[in-house]
């Protein structure tokens, strides 16, 4: 994985989906809203990818000191998943990847009750178009 | 007892979630479903107040999900966040027991009961937990489940169908943007520190200070968190949205949202930004300052052009939370002290004002206040329930906001924010101004009766309505007349806060299985 081509990526992301919350459509501004999600899940991925890391399962032939996973140890001024300089790191950080799910999960409900209610809104108002609709004033 | 006192953090979050689920069985029996859910909600205020005392005698009280130590899943009930839950069980049972008769019967029996239930579990898990992720799932469950509550509808309320969904559209669009906003903080967070634990975090950046390694980005961060947290508690640049959302949402909802929904946003900035980015305050504080000061001056001018009442209570609440984050920005401990106790004179004085206006509301048939006038021979119970909350919004003794305001004064003097407290001060003239204005309107003058074909004073409270608004009013004069537990407490509260020690040691003693 290229870092560099995957800033690139998460930054376009977060403009597209900039750009379509401002739109006046209400639909566009329910996709703008998934895909910063999707955007800021990226961000969470990358924030524990490693170049070259490995998938995080440690198999009975691992030898201690060859592939530090964290290292926990403030005293040395070490944070994981942070690593000391010269330390091989071989596997990438599993605890990003249990977070994006959850966030993913927590989207894809929010995206459902957000098309739902811009159906509705589209009922009762009869337009999509989001500067028509604004009754509440004062 | 003292075994059974360690389970009661999760149980506080977990009793609800599993009730409001089991709620929908028992939608067809209507007086059931009303008995069951005030017994659980009264069963969680006293097993809040068992852990508040717990934690005043024998110190903080962690609980381990998954028994993973600092790696896993905390849930900590220090002094805020145990005396947070206090006050949201309070609320809640209270605006319960107010909408079994408020709310229409549809609403009762198909999702009030279960959306009101997660709701509360999410703020229980909001002022619980000890992980800043955690934080974040909780935001969105409470964030879902009150769009789910402000669409139901109750017998005083006349907001259009089409106006409660525009205005939760809004609110859940906002909402999004804020979480995502935070998502992106918590991942930088997490990508400089490595750990998601907020006592954690805080050794963490402490010791990044202490070499002077201290990335530029932590300073960055703690803005984003602010914005964040400011978006929940209607801070002046984001403080837009709360007048239009508000006032959709039925009369108990209403006092759930405006009480306790928005005093999210203060306890993030008490809890996140005294623990962990106390490095950042230096900076963030004459920001929270000035802001307050324009959310104060904002809120209250809007308040004073408003016919529409809950409109009208709507902004003021916005002005009420200006002097919060005054007392939160100020940063001393007499400040701090002062802003909790305000916290707390607000969410009572401000749900119990909510609940009175849904049934003024209703007893008006309107909710201009042109129309309404001279309502103190028909209602008087609601009279006498509205002086109060005017009186303790005020800050006119013996009502509870009074040591409130005093607090927050004698504070910002002590601590020589002179220019500060002269606005404020101005502006809770305009407060008072604006809530005896909406008194006499109402219930003093010339009686108008709102529908030519039905009389006003056959609209009257219920017993159940009754009950529950003298039980915020006794609270509200108790407060007022005996603060002196309140005000130790907080001042214990904001010891803690700006020495957060305690904390830490209790959150990373905790042994690695």
């Amino acid at each position: 994985m290229n870092p560099t081509m995957l800033s690139i990526t998460i930054a376009l992301l977060f403009g597209i989906g900039t750009f379509m919350i401002l739109r006046r459509d209400m639909i566009k501004v329910a996709i703008g809203i998934t895909v910063l999600s999707h955007a800021t899940h990226m961000l969470i991925v990358t924030s524990g990818a490693f170049l070259g890391g490995k998938v995080p399962i440690i198999t009975s032939d691992h030898e201690s000191g060859s592939g530090i996973i964290f290292m926990d140890d403030i005293a040395a001024g070490v944070f994981a998943p942070i690593v000391p300089e010269g330390t091989e790191m071989i596997y990438s950080d599993p605890l990003v990847q249990a977070l994006t799910l959850t966030a993913i999960v927590i989207s894809l409900a929010t995206t459902a009750v957000l098309l739902i209610l811009a159906y509705r809104v589209y009922q009762e108002h009869g337009t999509t178009d989001l500067n028509e609709i604004r009754r509440l004033k004062g | 007892m003292i075994l059974s006192m360690q389970h009661v953090p999760v149980i506080l979050i977990a009793l609800p979630i599993i009730f409001g689920s089991l709620t929908i069985l028992f939608r067809s029996k209507s007086t059931l479903q009303k008995t069951l859910n005030i017994a659980v909600f009264s069963f969680l205020l006293a097993l809040s107040i068992a852990l508040l005392l717990h934690v005043w005698y024998n110190g903080i009280l962690v609980y381990e999900v998954g028994e993973w130590g600092k790696y896993g899943i905390l849930l900590v009930a220090d002094l805020l966040g145990a005396g947070m839950v206090v006050l949201s069980s309070l609320i809640s049972l209270m605006a319960m027991i107010y909408a079994t008769d408020y709310m229409d019967r549809k609403a009762l029996d198909s999702t009030f009961f279960p959306l009101f239930n997660l709701m509360v579990a999410g703020l229980n898990g909001i002022f619980l937990t000890g992980d800043i992720f955690n934080l974040f799932v909780f935001f969105e469950v409470l964030v879902l489940s009150s769009c789910g509550l402000i669409v139901l509808t109750g017998r005083g309320d006349h907001t259009k169908m089409a106006d409660k969904l525009e205005a939760i559209f809004k609110y859940l669009v906002l909402n999004m943007v804020s979480i995502i906003l935070m998502l992106v903080s918590i991942a930088s967070l997490y990508a400089t520190v490595g750990t998601l634990n907020m006592a954690d975090i805080a050794v963490k950046v402490g010791y990044l200070a202490d070499a002077g390694e201290l990335p530029w980005h932590i300073h960055v961060i703690a803005m984003t968190f602010i914005v964040v947290f400011g978006y929940k508690a209607a801070m002046f640049p984001l403080h837009f949205w709360l007048a239009d959302v508000h006032p959709s949402a039925p009369a108990p909802i209403h006092a759930m949202l405006s009480g306790m929904v928005i005093k999210v946003g203060i306890y993030g900035i008490l809890r996140v930004h005294y623990l962990i980015f106390s490095e950042s305050m230096f900076m963030l504080q004459p920001i929270l300052i000035i802001l307050s000061l324009v959310t104060i001056a904002v809120g209250a001018t809007s308040a004073i052009g408003q016919y529409d009442l809950k409109r009208l209570l709507a902004y003021s609440s916005v002005s009420q939370i200006g002097y919060v984050l005054l007392g939160v920005g100020m940063g001393t401990a007499y400040a701090l002290t002062a802003a909790i106790v305000y916290l707390v004179n607000h969410a009572i004085a401000k749900s119990m004002l909510f609940l009175t206006t849904g049934e003024t509301l209703y007893h008006a048939g309107t909710k201009d206040m042109r129309k309404m006038g001279g309502y103190a021979g028909s209602a008087p119970f609601l009279c006498i329930i509205f002086l109060i909350g005017s009186m303790s919004i005020a800050g006119l003794p013996p009502a509870g906001g009074f040591f409130a305001k005093l607090l927050i004064f004698d504070a910002g003097l002590s601590a020589q924010f002179y220019i500060p407290i002269a606005i404020a001060l101005i502006f809770a003239i305009f407060t008072l101004f604006y809530l005896f204005r909406t008194w006499l309107t109402i219930f003093w003058g010339e009686v108008k009766y709102c529908d030519p074909t039905e009389a006003c004073n056959i609209r009257n409270p219920t017993t159940s309505i009754k009950v529950a608004l003298s039980l915020l009013a006794g609270v509200v004069i108790f407060i007022g007349v005996y603060p002196e537990p309140l005000i130790a407490l907080s001042s214990v509260i904001a010891g803690q806060l700006l020495d957060p020690q305690p904390y830490i040691t209790a959150v990373l003693e905790r042994s690695v299985r």
